[in-house]
């Protein structure tokens, strides 16, 4: 384990943050919830950010995937600073480069599967056909099904599929696992997992779980808004291997 | 189809049974707009062919008996385009196996082409004059079939002072007659007791002595220049002068028209404040089932923007509720419309008297209807959306955070606040809080509300008017009119006749009132200095003795003469040595149909100069007597006309109470489906937000009555505040309207009488019943178990 150069990825960086901050203003207190963070996001890697509950983490992709602006500091994707994009800019960003994958599966009720996936994928020109989506997260056969009609472990396959059949360059993944057991759990960092090793997809995982931290390539530690820990993985673990 | 269309339609179809209502509000604006807009529309075509082809007059010209020559040197004026004149008068007429004598109109008309002459008449059954005898009648139809004359019998008429039999050849319409009434002052068509009789020229000329002259005028004016008809007929009227002009009407003037045209102007008016009202307190209540509707999809909205959804589509997206909601709205406004528009031409059928109603569709007036719905429902969904759009896709993705839970301004009041109890509180809260939604209900009852207590104002209105004039006001049971004046020896004649309780002598001389700029032919009205059959009220409703010199105005005679009491008013009668006198106003007195002046009948005559004379004698009589006091009229040689008050005032109120159910009802449907649509969807979106603690409530072990009895509560508390305003609302409602139809022809008085604010007050309490009964209904059909496990 030994802590990463920036000097050796800032290469093939995908993003750059540089002394990005947010703060929420709750009535008349202001609250910092990231301060001052400093990182790199570099094409291919499957990154960990790790933190307990209020360490800033879902602030931090929230900047990441351009949900949301920092209130100091860049947010560089290639050349351009998220901080200095207008919101249409900022809709075109999360529209062709990033995808998400949420805690609650954000899947829209009255929609079956498939038509929760063609919600994305009629935004851009070359994404997957829905069926195939589906299909790579091994659903194929329950695309006409509503929400209410899959388990927990189902819905949060439908979010992944609805994120990649956007083909983004970036996956964002909101404790994706956060309220599933540990074999749906499981089944669902695997196929994150391939996606990244089969097709190169970047991804930004954000949990409160050290367990699942031992599959990422990097791992951001997060405490109290503040960047405590950047480390690499040499061997990261195959997620039929996480366990808690 | 897009998965976002999917979504929309599915939203929709979930959310149907609070949408239904909003769409019924719609639905009334936009068939109130088409309705209205169409009867309007109907009615002015029709007016407007009707008096293009039967050439409407421009103006009527009365005189005492004017000889032809002079009538042709007027027929040359450049300002004319063309002249008729005629012969009229109203007689007596005697119909077999009716006790009454009625009244009719007598016209002179051409034996052929009567269609093709100025006010030509439309022949609606029958065939018209022959060659063969001089004593035929065309009656106008609303009278024939008002007495079911048919064609080939007999009617007789009193002409001259003699009894003369006629064959009736046809019925007829015309322009000058399409609300038929005797003039101004008379409120509605009475088909039973009035009608227009229509008979040969020549020989009307003939047998009332009028060969070679005439007693009426009437004339078109050239159409091409811009001819100012006031002063036209002062130009007549000055080289009429030998001749005894008795009156000038200009078409603006002219009874049945200014009643035609007034409906059509109030018809517009209504066809725009009615949708207005509806179509907003619909984009209220689309505005908060949108603002709900965006909130509980706050989720949804946030996920969208972060899979890059963009703002403008979000917006499209949910804006596709309104144009759903308008469109829907629309169509069943437009079929609404459509019916209304047919049932009011039913209704004015009964009024008005045309050859047809051109009853086109008016497609223009569907499609504006359809544009106006989708308007306000898009405009009422956009406010309700662009809050939630507003959020950064994080913030929106985060639950929105716990309502205010600070206090309210209630609790500031310890001792009151707990007396009130935990559901009470728990109501109370809640309308304080969420207070878009309050304010809309309290908007929504006091419309609602104000327009059901206008509706049933405006009936007091008219039982007030009827009562007022024709019990407080007059008080004779049988009034004749007599064709010439007559001495005071008729008077005591009268007092004869069977039945006879007391008789009173009138003399109406028709005169010029001049005060300052303004001036106004009228009839000044003399009563016996000892006047007990007609009592003129003031303002305060108390009967005031004529005085011995001086004339009395109606205040809206006094507001046409811009007088007060004291001022001087130029008198001119138009006839006899017509000097004039100064004359000053001794008092001001309300009245409610047409205009009156009053003054004592010694002083009239001797301003006209003449001897003590009358020409209208009001009868008190025995009930009892009746009919052979009637029988003795019949044979009066100098009657023209009869007027009994008991059947004018059945007249009146029978058509008020036939028009104001079909009004008053459909204003009442109408409120009833705000106030009811408003308090359903309020409580169904409150059951919407709150569905966790009424889950919670359930588990405790209360039972739905219990937990509708907080919601109950709470929409009870601003219906209370909506109904409180409502009466303000609406006498100000009244008010507007009353000074809308305030004209010479009639003034509504502003009366509301007890039972109307207590009948307003239940229809408005049952409304709120049945919505509450339906949220009931939904409460206790509520699956609590789920709903207790909802996700936040």
């Amino acid at each position: 384990m030994a802590v990463a150069s920036d000097s050796r990825v800032a290469s093939r960086a995908l993003m750059r943050i540089e002394g990005a901050g947010r703060v929420f203003r709750m009535g008349e207190v202001e609250v910092p919830a990231l301060v001052d963070a400093d990182m790199s996001i570099n094409a291919g890697e499957f990154v960990v950010i790790l933190g307990p509950s209020g360490s800033g983490k879902s602030t931090l992709l929230n900047l990441i995937g351009g949900t949301d602006r920092a209130t100091c500091g860049h947010v560089w994707h290639g050349d351009s600073d998220l901080a200095g994009m207008s919101d249409g800019e900022l809709t075109e960003y999360r529209r062709t480069v990033v995808g998400f994958v949420f805690q609650f599966y954000n899947l829209i009720p009255t929609l079956t599967a498939y038509e929760n996936v063609q919600v994305a994928t009629e935004l851009v020109a070359n994404a997957l056909n829905p069926t195939e989506a589906l299909a790579m997260v091994g659903l194929g056969e329950r695309a006409d099904h509503f929400p209410a009609q899959l388990s927990g472990g189902e819905q949060q396959r439908v979010a992944i599929a609805r994120a990649l059949a956007k083909r983004p360059a970036l996956l964002l993944a909101d404790e994706p696992t956060g309220a599933l057991d540990l074999p749906m759990a499981r089944n669902v960092l695997a196929i994150l997992q391939r996606s990244n090793r089969e097709q190169g997809l970047t991804i930004v995982l954000i949990t409160h779980n050290p367990a699942i931290a031992g599959i990422a390539d990097r791992v951001i530690r997060l405490v109290s808004g503040r960047v405590a820990e950047k480390r690499v993985n040499e061997k990261p673990l195959a997620a039929a291997d996480v366990a808690w | 189809m897009r998965a976002l269309h999917r979504k929309l339609i599915r939203d929709l179809l979930g959310s149907a049974g609070t949408l239904v209502s909003v769409i019924a509000i719609i639905a009334i604006g936009t068939g109130s707009f088409i309705g209205l807009g169409s009867a309007q529309r109907i009615l002015e075509a029709s007016q407007q062919a009707y008096y293009r082809d039967y050439r409407f007059a421009d103006f009527w010209v009365d005189v005492k008996k004017a000889p032809l020559s002079a009538v042709e040197r007027i027929a040359e004026y450049p300002e004319i385009s063309a002249l008729h004149s005629r012969v009229v008068f109203d007689v007596i007429l005697d119909l077999e196996g009716e006790v009454r004598p009625l009244t009719g109109r007598l016209i002179s008309t051409p034996d052929q082409g009567f269609d093709h002459t100025i006010n030509g008449i439309c022949l609606v059954r029958g065939s018209g004059f022959s060659d063969d005898r001089n004593e035929e009648v065309i009656l106008s139809e609303a009278f024939a079939a008002a007495h079911g004359l048919n064609i080939g019998e007999r009617i007789t008429l009193i002409l001259n002072r003699k009894r003369q039999s006629f064959v009736i050849v046809g019925t007829a319409v015309s322009p000058e007659y399409v609300y038929m009434v005797r003039g101004v002052g008379d409120l509605v068509p009475d088909a039973e007791h009035f009608g227009i009789l229509y008979v040969k020229d020549r020989y009307a000329r003939d047998v009332l002595d009028f060969k070679d002259s005439c007693n009426q005028i009437v004339g078109r004016v050239a159409r091409g220049g811009q001819v100012d008809v006031d002063t036209l007929l002062d130009r007549i009227s000055r080289d009429l002068a030998p001749y005894g002009v008795i009156e000038t009407t200009p078409r603006k003037r002219q009874a049945s028209h200014r009643f035609l045209s007034d409906e059509i102007t109030g018809l517009g008016v209504s066809a725009t404040i009615m949708p207005a009202i509806f179509l907003g307190v619909a984009a209220l209540i689309l505005n908060i089932l949108m603002l709900r509707l965006a909130q509980r999809q706050r989720t949804n909205i946030g996920t969208l923007k972060a899979l890059g959804y963009s703002d403008r589509r979000l917006m499209a997206h949910f804006l596709g509720f309104g144009v759903v909601v308008g469109v829907l709205g629309g169509v069943a406004g437009m079929g609404l419309g459509v019916g209304l528009a047919y049932a009011m031409i039913g209704v004015y059928r009964t009024f008005f008297q045309f050859p047809e109603f051109l009853t086109r569709a008016q497609p223009d007036l569907l499609l504006i209807g359809m544009v106006i719905s989708v308007v306000f429902a898009v405009f009422g969904a956009a406010r309700g959306v662009r809050e939630v759009l507003r959020l950064q896709p994080a913030e929106a993705m985060r639950q929105k955070p716990p309502e205010r839970g600070g206090t309210i301004v209630l609790e500031r009041l310890p001792w009151f606040w707990r007396m009130l109890g935990f559901r009470t509180q728990m109501a109370m809260r809640s309308v304080f809080r969420n207070r878009t939604r309050s304010v809309t209900a309290i908007v929504a009852t006091a419309l609602a509300t104000a327009i059901t207590f206008m509706a049933l104002a405006m009936y007091d209105s008219f039982l007030y008017l009827v009562d007022y004039q024709f019990d407080m006001v007059a008080h004779s049971d049988v009034d004749i009119g007599m064709r010439d004046e007559a001495s005071m020896p008729a008077l005591y004649e009268s007092r004869a006749l069977p039945g006879v309780d007391e008789a009173e002598p009138v003399l109406g001389v028709r005169c010029d009132l001049q005060h300052g700029a303004q001036s106004r032919r009228m009839t000044v009205t003399g009563l016996s200095t000892e006047h007990r059959l007609t009592t003129p009220r003031d303002a305060s409703g108390e009967a005031i003795q004529i005085p011995d010199e001086g004339l009395v105005l109606s205040r809206k005679l006094a507001e046409l003469l811009d007088a007060r009491v004291g001022d001087v008013i130029e008198l001119t009668p138009v006839r006899g040595r017509r000097e004039t006198r100064n004359v000053h106003v001794a008092s001001i007195v309300k009245s409610f149909l047409g205009i009156d002046c009053y003054a004592d009948l010694h002083y009239l005559s001797r301003i006209v100069g003449e001897s003590l004379a009358v020409n209208s004698i009001q009868l008190a009589v025995d009930p009892v007597q009746s009919a052979a006091l009637f029988r003795e009229i019949k044979e009066l040689p100098n009657a023209q006309g009869l007027s009994v008050r008991a059947d004018a005032k059945h007249n009146i109120e029978k058509t008020l109470v036939e028009t104001s159910v079909f009004s008053i009802g459909l204003m009442v449907i109408f409120a009833g489906v705000i106030s009811f649509g408003s308090t359903l969807n309020n409580a169904l979106v409150e059951i919407g937000d709150r569905i966790r603690e009424i889950s919670t409530l359930r588990v405790l072990g209360y039972r739905p009555g219990q937990v509708a009895g907080i919601l109950f509560r709470q929409s009870a508390v601003t219906f209370l505040v909506g109904l409180l305003l409502a009466f303000p609302l609406g006498y100000g409602m009244v008010k507007l309207v009353a000074a809308a139809y305030d004209s010479e022809l009639y003034r509504m008085p502003v009366i509301i009488r007890p039972v109307t604010v207590v009948l307003t007050a239940v229809l408005a309490v049952g409304f709120l019943l049945v919505a509450q009964w339906i949220v009931y209904r939904q409460i206790a059909k509520l699956d609590w178990r789920a709903g207790v496990q909802v996700k936040e």
